[in-house]
């Protein structure tokens, strides 16, 4: 299973879309299982399955069922074939007992399973799969974890978008990051988490001018990096650090004047470089 | 705020930032082209029907289209403001009704002229109907009525319209209403008697027996009193529409359904 | 065949899709049934006898029509908005065959039209129902559907890619009511309107469930019919692989 990690914008979904045949890209190519997207339109499209999700890309009118048996005719399932897959498809994602019923009447978490079902109608050896947990609540979108997880080990070829790290790092063995349309890095989650440097990080909730002090800090000795964000009311400065340096009383001395919130300290996060990562692209 | 400036500014205003999909690619074949094929179809079928003359048809469909256009942009009018959720802001402004409403109005009644004024044309270039020099200022005062009247009709449907969400199958079934009961096609006392009762009530029949007079020859004298009808439904029906407006408006705000598409 | 499956596929759902929208069959339905009544008072009216089935016919053939154009024109739109476009066009299903089955779809839905307004001449106004050739007049009715929703098909693609056509439909409505010779003959328009009616489906879809109501030639008017659907096809189908090349250009195939 392969991750592509970014935030909004990036450019995951139009990566998707190139693959999916469903954007011609203006320069360059791209393959899958060996065939060109744009030359093998045709061949790509039958091997392979995709779920972009969301609420829309079903018909509300229909069934369930209806829904499938449609799209298994579209992508030449064999008559023999379907009854049986659509079957086994339903157990798979959840929805045995609710085939029948409206997708109209569907939750968003439904309608997700449904799509899953329906990219994998015609048991392609490859699906993307974008941003597939988006908007689904924490248990559903854990069910959702655990078949994508069980796809992998079927021996298909799955490749996933999302921006969140830790589904990300639970549930692939290779992740690039893209940020600005770029990869920014790549690796197995262990490497990454290598690629990132060891240091401290001091998190100190500000309320008031903040770029001041932070610039400040940015001239202190083993200070690497300051950042300023905005959360509520108040203004966090993001401080990373040599690890073994206790500049703690240093940076509040800058902030010397302002109201203090919280202060924290704390070790580096995959979270945090990647967050960093992106941000400098 | 000045009365008169919300007449006129704010109708203005509002009616632009509406209507900003009516540009002339939309504008001429939907307000035009739709009314002048309309017109023509039922001419050739009068013809081929041995039915009436062509100023029958024309006369009836030119005014009936302009009051269709009446009643879309009103319903659409109030419809839209929902839709955009203008109607809260609109609402809560201490603007007065009245003036608000009218100056809305008025760029939609300038509308249905227009079309009508088209219609005739379509049928004096296209069709046997020469209207006599003397009748076209009668004329228009017949169409100016009848615009009032379809518009404060649209009004009231737009009314109906905020409470029910389906503007627009309203607006259809108004068409399909106007197009059967008004005497538009088909001579009034052709019609079963409890239809003619239902057109009698409804803008445009007056108008349009008024205005087929005219073009017969006859003087504006002689069918003030068809006129003076259809002033007066349009008068019912715009009282109807406010009076309505005010009661969902009301409930509304008790419910606080106002804004919901 | 593949090509068969994929059409009734599309067709078959956007039946049952179509079917169950309220608003679509009040407005595909009530329409011809209105128009109808006018032409049968008008010829009522007008001391024409014997032509009320006439009317009934071209009434019910504008209801097929009026129910291609609105559910054609906006085939595509409407799957764009509802997200299902992009799974059409990704699946390894010839695009331009699934686009006919919806609009196929839409002129079956005519049907409803066809048995309203005739049921509705029966009951209210004794229109006769004596068909001069039966068997032709059945088979007369799928044909004029296959022609007219195949029109759709161009209908559907032209809407996409030229976005002011779209609010040509709203006109082509009673143009082509009265281009066609449903309700008024051609012999009484300018001579120049009959070439054009020529190449539209619904002047031959009349004709043929005309004549064989009323007697006349149905079988060569259901020649040309065929023949104007396979016209129909070739078109949309260039149409349609064009649309789908600049909306996998642009990105339009979503509308995020």
């Amino acid at each position: 299973m392969f991750g592509v990690l970014g935030p909004n914008g990036a450019g995951k979904t139009t990566m998707i879309k190139v693959f999916t045949t469903l954007l011609l890209p203006t320069s360059g190519a791209a393959r899958v299982l060996g065939l060109d997207v744009v030359a093998n339109t045709g061949e790509v499209r039958r091997k392979i399955g995709f779920v972009f999700g969301g609420d829309r890309g079903l018909y509300g009118r229909i069934s369930g069922l209806d829904n499938l048996r449609f799209f298994a005719e579209l992508y030449d399932v064999p008559v023999r074939e379907q009854r049986r897959r659509i079957e086994s498809l339903l157990e798979l994602v959840g929805l045995r007992g609710r085939e029948r019923e409206r997708v109209e009447g569907y939750s968003r978490g439904m309608r997700q399973r449904l799509h899953i079902a329906r990219g994998l109608l015609h048991d392609p050896p490859v699906v993307f799969l974008d941003e597939p947990t988006l908007g689904v609540d924490p248990v559903g979108a854990r069910e959702l974890r655990e078949v994508i997880t069980g796809l992998a080990a079927a021996g298909k070829t799955v490749l996933l978008t999302t921006h969140y790290m830790f589904e990300a790092d639970a549930l692939c063995d290779r992740i690039a990051v893209i940020a600005g349309g770029r990869i920014v890095a790549e690796g197995t989650p262990q490497e990454l988490k290598a690629g990132v440097r060891e240091a401290r990080v001091i998190e100190i909730e500000v309320f008031g001018d903040a770029e001041e002090p932070a610039a400040a800090m940015r001239t202190l000795n083993g200070v690497r990096a300051v950042t300023v964000t905005t959360h509520d009311q108040a203004q966090l400065i993001t401080a990373e650090t040599e690890p073994n340096a206790e500049l703690t009383p240093a940076l509040l001395a800058q902030v010397d004047g302002a109201a203090v919130g919280r202060v924290a300290v704390r070790e580096i996060t995959l979270e945090d470089a990647y967050v960093s990562l992106v941000r400098e692209a | 705020m000045n009365t008169f400036r919300v007449l006129t500014i704010g109708g203005l205003l509002a009616y632009r930032a509406l209507f900003n999909w009516i540009h002339p690619a939309i504008y001429i074949p939907s307000v035009l082209g739709f009314p002048m094929f309309q017109i023509l179809f039922f001419a050739y079928l009068g013809r081929f029907s041995g039915l009436r003359d062509d100023a029958f048809f024309v006369t009836g469909n030119a005014i009936q289209a302009a009051g269709m256009a009446g009643i879309y942009a009103s319903v659409f009018t109030i419809g839209n403001d929902r839709f955009y959720g203008t109607l809260g802001p609109l609402l809560a402004s201490p603007a007065s009704r009245a003036a608000l409403f009218t100056g809305r109005a008025l760029p939609i009644v300038a509308n249905g002229l227009f079309v009508s004024a088209f219609g005739f044309v379509v049928g004096w270039a296209f069709l046997d109907f020469e209207p006599p020099l003397g009748s076209l200022l009668p004329l228009a005062l017949v169409i100016l009525v009848s615009a009032f009247a379809t518009t404060a009709f649209g009004m009231l449907l737009g009314s109906i319209g905020l409470r029910t969400k389906d503007i627009l199958l309203i607006s259809n079934l108004a068409y399909f209403l106007m197009w059967l009961f008004c005497g538009v096609n088909v001579p009034l006392d052709t019609l079963p008697g409890w239809m003619q009762i239902v057109g009698e009530g409804l803008p445009v029949t007056h108008a349009v027996a008024a205005a087929r007079e005219l073009i017969d020859g006859a003087a504006l004298g002689s069918v003030w009193r068809l006129v003076a009808a259809e002033a007066g439904i349009g008068a019912g029906y715009l009282i109807a529409a406010f009076a309505l407006f005010r009661v969902f408006e009301r409930e509304a705000r008790r419910h606080a359904t106002l804004e919901t598409t | 065949m593949k090509v068969l499956r994929v059409i009734l596929a599309c067709w078959w759902l956007n039946l049952k899709n179509l079917s169950r929208s309220a608003f679509f069959l009040l407005t595909a339905v009530m329409a011809p049934v209105l128009l109808s009544t006018i032409a049968f008072y008008m010829f009522q009216a007008g001391g024409r006898p014997g032509t009320l089935l006439y009317a009934a016919l071209g009434s019910a053939v504008y209801g097929i029509w009026s129910s291609t154009l609105f559910g054609s024109g906006g085939a595509i739109q409407w799957q764009r908005w509802g997200g299902t476009l992009e799974l059409l066009v990704a699946s390894p299903a010839p695009f331009v065959f699934a686009v006919a089955g919806f609009t196929l779809a839409t002129a079956t839905l005519g049907i409803y039209s066809l048995v309203a307004t005739l049921a509705w001449g029966t009951l209210l106004f004794d229109v006769p129902l004596d068909l001069a050739h039966p068997a032709l007049f059945v088979a007369a009715i799928p044909v004029t559907v296959l022609s007219l929703g195949l029109l759709g098909l161009v209908l559907a693609s032209t809407f996409v890619l030229y976005r002011n056509a779209n609010a040509l439909s709203n006109m082509l409505e009673y143009a082509v009511l009265l281009a066609t010779g449903m309700l008024v003959p051609l012999s009484l328009l300018p001579g120049w309107v009959t070439p054009i009616a020529w190449v539209l489906a619904p002047t031959w879809g009349i004709r043929a469930i005309r004549d064989a109501a009323l007697g006349g030639d149905p079988v060569f008017a259901i020649a040309m019919a065929l023949a104007l659907a396979g016209v129909y096809l070739a078109l949309g189908a260039a149409l349609i692989a064009n649309l789908e090349r600049l909306a996998r250009q642009r990105g339009t195939l979503s509308l995020a």
